[in-house]
């Protein structure tokens, strides 16, 4: 089969026929003529051989097909564009949502990994997103042997990394000594971290720089084993280079260096937790022994998970607790969850949206369908006498299908190569709507190539079959014998698939506008505070070195300096940055005389006393952070605190707050004995879609330091960056400013995946109404052609133009009310399932589907005006004349 | 006598395991070992070196016959040779269970 298809290729078979002919013309001469026989005869037996019937007739078709097309360029060129655009849209979205959701890990046996989750309810403090475990948990679990082939921890974190001179923030992962070795990972130079490597805390002074590091930061060294960095001021010698291919185990979050977890204190000086049983930071993943189950490998787990929930509470330390929390902490389960795709905040955000993209570029590759199966019908029908002929001279239906097939390959075949030139452009748009950490390429892939041309061809068949079909069905007597008039064959088929074309169209124009009026009712909002001239930045002097009371000595300074700058109102420190999407949550207790415990999680931040006037808090009731709150003593922690007016209304109704006192945490045993000094207005923390209770500390009480600092500026924010780095670098030279960008730029970070829905929905949607206008325009020029003699007499017979042109006009409006009445309930189902995405704006919105239904009936009654006109402008006579 | 359906390709490999010849030899070498029963036109012949050549069981090179005339020589391929026994065990096979089947001829007694 596949020998033969060299055949098709002119050359190749021309070349092969003169070889043949010599071959014959020589054995004439050596040969008895008698003997031989005809050699034409044997020359065209032959000939079958290479080329069976069937294929010679489908090569034939296809040039056929494919000349048809060059000669009608309209038809050829709408088509193609419509199926390009369709599989177009359709790939550069599955390209994302491949590399987005689909891909495994580039690691030995990815799906045998899982990620380790605690369900049920934890004692002691958290420090990062999800899944969190405590890392003496991890090593007691380590030594579970009949489920896991090995396990390993990790904590995602940034340091400061220094090669020769100045440091720059670079993301770094803590990892146990197993990591590589349970991932299967090989080193592509020097070694990786090993199991020697996790022996005693602060004695393993080395890192493994990944591949992309060492090519862009590190020069392609050829020495780099053994070259020596400064992580956070601590020298540390380079061992290895992880492979190119090996990019972390987070879609969204690409380390530059691994560290062993035992160079915890060096690399995350903020907090030391290798001996804390309570508190939590690390992911811990393991990789099932072969053949295991998730089911038969968790419940193997939990007797001596809960052997150990039990051992924990007889430990010393262990807290005092309420009996609900103690009953619920020991029934806690450890939970097994697939770990193939690796962990990823980003992907968990940005699932939602790129299915509802993946499901919107399906709706506009089956409208593009429908215009090309519609067109089909219209050239069908243009040549209906040519095929009636055909059929009377005695060609079998099957012959006549394949014809008509093969038009629709052809159409397929250079429709998926429009496409897949259009998929760098469609990614790349969505690309630069994505935060730059995100690793995707704008590339085509094997995956993405089949796809497409899974996608066009299956288009192909669907709307070439509509066409063979109905050819079959035509009595070719009939058509011979038709005079032109009388009612066309396929017209109700075609306004059938207009009209869904319609309702298919608005409903992802609706959609479009639900997203729009999200992102414009989440942008009017606002995060609660002015953010012109608004600005912030981070800093960390832990570290660049600076331990104890010096870090906040050179966090005071650094403010000192940048309120002093020309050009600076105001400045403030936050320890937790704003609108990212995370929060310092933690329940609160509350005593004004009764005690009690907030209904879960409250977000608390600490901010210095300058932070709310930057950004322009009001201060409802009693006073903000002053500099005897900002004291230096350690063993006093926090003193005071403030709330928010949603925290004040909640848990003291009309009262006030003020004097009353507070306790972070819910044990019985925690001493409230921070007392409310003031009530601040509300404002968003996390994002702008939520507006939560908080409370608030004093950022720079006792040893306290770094943060985000918020300056607020008199000029525009970013003429005053220059002067913010060289304030910073004036108190530091080696410690570096982090994240200087606007306030506003930090607002569209938050609005990304809302940007994202709103401006690619609007994409597809205009392509979307583009391609039901064009459908419309067919399929009123088809039936104004039809009755143009109709027109012509209802004239002659003293009909005004106009209602001539009302005439044609009906066929639009009534697709267009059909279209709406199909649309409704789709979008009345599909509203609620992306209702979660909305914000401001119900799924069956009326402005939304007004505005659209009204832009649809514009835009196909405008496409049925150019043919209505045209008809009834031309010459009376003309008109008569021509039938 | 004619051909039973299928043969021909074995004939034509069996007749080729002797050495390289060209689309007459072929028809002419069949002719010969059959003691002139078998007379395959060439009509029937040519496409089968063809239909053997696209399959790769045989190949083909252009040299000079004894005639110092220069034509297409066609040869057995590793392919066809693998191809040539399973034929032959096939016809084998094939041949021992007619036969065995039609028994001693009973018609004859």
């Amino acid at each position: 089969m596949w020998r033969r298809l060299k055949f098709l290729w002119p050359f190749f078979y021309r070349a092969r026929e003169r070889d043949m002919q010599e071959e014959l013309e020589a054995l004439a001469v050596i040969g008895d003529r008698r003997e031989l026989g005809s050699l034409a005869i044997a020359a065209e037996n032959a000939r079958n051989e290479w080329r069976p019937e069937w294929l010679s007739s489908l090569a034939w078709d296809i040039r056929y097909a494919a000349r048809g097309l060059v000669r009608d360029r309209t038809f050829a060129l709408v088509s193609i564009l419509s199926i390009g655009l369709g599989v177009g849209a359709n790939s550069a979205i599955y390209s994302l949502v491949d590399q987005a959701l689909f891909r495994l890990l580039p690691v030995h046996e990815p799906e045998r990994l899982v990620l380790l989750n605690w369900r049920g309810r934890t004692v002691g403090p958290g420090w990062g997103t999800g899944n969190l475990l405590s890392f003496p948990l991890y090593k007691d679990l380590g030594a579970e042997d009949s489920v896991f082939e090995g396990l390993f921890a990790r904590y995602p974190t940034a340091v400061q990394c220094s090669l020769r001179g100045a440091a720059e923030e670079v993301p770094a992962e803590l990892v146990s000594g197993t990591y590589f070795r349970v991932l299967g990972v090989k080193a592509a130079f020097g070694r990786l971290l090993d199991d020697s490597d996790d022996r005693r805390p602060g004695e393993h002074p080395v890192a493994v720089v990944s591949y992309n590091f060492w090519k862009t930061r590190l020069g392609a060294a050829s020495d780099v084993i053994g070259m020596k960095i400064l992580i956070n001021s601590f020298p540390m010698t380079i061992v290895g280079v992880a492979p190119e291919t090996f990019r972390g185990l987070d879609w969204g979050y690409i380390p530059a260096l691994w560290i062993p977890t035992m160079m915890k204190k060096q690399a995350t000086p903020e907090f030391d937790w290798l001996d804390n049983r309570r508190g939590r930071w690390v992911h811990v993943f393991g990789r099932l022994k072969p053949g295991l189950s998730i089911a038969t490998a968790q419940a193997g787990l939990q007797p001596r998970f809960k052997a150990m929930l039990d051992a924990d509470t007889k430990r010393a330390g262990w807290p005092q607790v309420a009996p609900g929390v103690l009953r619920d902490y020991l029934a806690s389960t450890l939970e097994l969850l697939p770990a193939g795709h690796g962990r990823s905040e980003l992907r968990g955000t940005l699932q939602t949206p790129l299915l509802i993209l993946l499901a919107a570029t399906g709706l506009v590759l089956l409208l593009a369908c429908m215009n090309v199966a519609n067109l089909c019908l219209a050239r069908a029908y243009s040549r209906r006498r040519e095929t009636a002929l055909r059929m009377s001279l005695g060609a079998s239906r099957r012959r006549l299908t394949q014809a008509m097939l093969a038009q629709s390959l052809v159409l397929a075949v250079a429709g998926a190569i429009t496409g897949l030139l259009l998929v760098p452009l469609v990614t790349r748009t969505l690309i630069a709507l994505l935060p730059e950490n995100v690793s995707l390429s704008s590339g085509v892939n094997p995956g993405v190539l089949m796809f497409s041309i899974a996608a066009a061809v299956s288009t192909s068949l669907l709307f070439g079959l509509v066409p063979a079909f109905h050819a079959g069905r035509t009595k070719p007597n009939a058509v011979l014998k038709e005079e032109s008039g009388g009612v066309a064959p396929g017209v109700g088929l075609r306004k059938a698939l207009v009209t869904s074309q319609i309702a298919l169209a608005l409903v992802l124009l609706i959609g479009a506008g639900l997203f729009v009026r999200t992102f414009a009712a989440l942008k009017a909002q606002g995060p609660g505070f002015n953010a012109t001239n608004l600005f912030r930045f981070q800093i960390d002097p832990a570290k660049s070195g600076h331990n104890g009371l010096r870090a906040k000595r050179v966090t005071e300074q650094v403010l000192d300096l940048v309120r002093q700058l020309p050009g600076v109102k105001t400045a403030g420190l936050s320890f937790q940055e704003l609108l990212n999407g995370y929060a310092w949550g933690q329940p609160i207790t509350i005593d004004d005389g009764r005690r009690r415990v907030t209904d879960g999680a409250i977000l608390c931040n600490g901010i210095s006393p300058g932070f709310l006037e930057t950004l322009g808090i009001p201060i409802l009731a009693g006073r903000g952070f002053n500099a005897r709150d900002a004291h230096d003593d350690a063993s006093l922690g926090f003193r005071v605190a403030i709330v928010n007016e949603s925290f004040a209304k909640r848990y003291f109704g009309d009262k006030s707050p003020i004097g009353a006192r507070l306790a972070l945490g819910d044990g019985p045993n925690v001493k409230a004995d921070l007392e409310i000094v003031g009530v601040m207005g509300n404002f968003h923390y996390r994002g702008l879609r939520t507006l939560e209770e908080q409370a608030a500390f004093p950022a720079l009480a006792g040893q306290t330091t770094g943060g985000t600092i918020f300056v607020r500026s008199v000029i525009r924010s970013e003429s005053a960056f220059a002067s913010v780095r060289e304030a910073a670098r004036r108190v530091d030279p080696n410690m570096p400013v982090t994240e200087l960008r606007t306030v506003d730029d930090q607002l569209d970070r938050s609005l990304m995946n809302e940007r994202i829905l709103a401006t690619l929905a609007s994409a597809f949607a205009a392509l979307a109404v583009l391609l039901a206008t064009l459908g419309v325009y067919g399929v009123i020029s088809f039936v104004t052609t039809r009755r143009t003699r109709e027109i012509g007499i209802r004239l002659a017979l003293g009909s005004s133009r106009a209602s001539a042109v009302r005439l044609i006009l009906q066929n639009a409006i009534v697709m267009v009310g059909i279209g709406v009445a199909i649309a409704m309930p789709v979008v009345w189902a599909l509203g609620r399932l992306v209702e979660n995405q909305l914000f401001g704006v119900r799924a069956m919105d009326g402005v939304t589907i007004t505005g659209a239904v009204l832009l649809v009936a514009a835009a196909s009654l405008g496409a049925s005006v150019v043919p209505a006109r045209r008809a009834v402008v031309r010459n009376l006579t003309e008109t008569l004349r021509l039938e | 006598m004619d051909l039973l359906q299928g043969t021909l390709d074995m004939l034509v490999l069996r007749t080729l395991l002797g050495g390289p010849l060209h689309g007459y030899g072929v028809a002419k070498a069949i002719r010969a070992s059959s003691n002139e029963e078998l007379d395959i036109e060439f009509g029937s012949l040519y496409p089968a070196l063809k239909r053997l050549e696209l399959k790769g069981w045989i190949g083909s090179d252009w040299a000079v016959s004894d005639h110092n005339r220069k034509a297409k020589f066609y040869r057995l391929t590793a392919a066809g040779r693998k191809q040539l026994r399973r034929e032959r065990s096939e016809w084998d096979t094939f041949v021992s269970t007619v036969a065995r089947i039609m028994g001693p001829r009973p018609e004859d007694a």
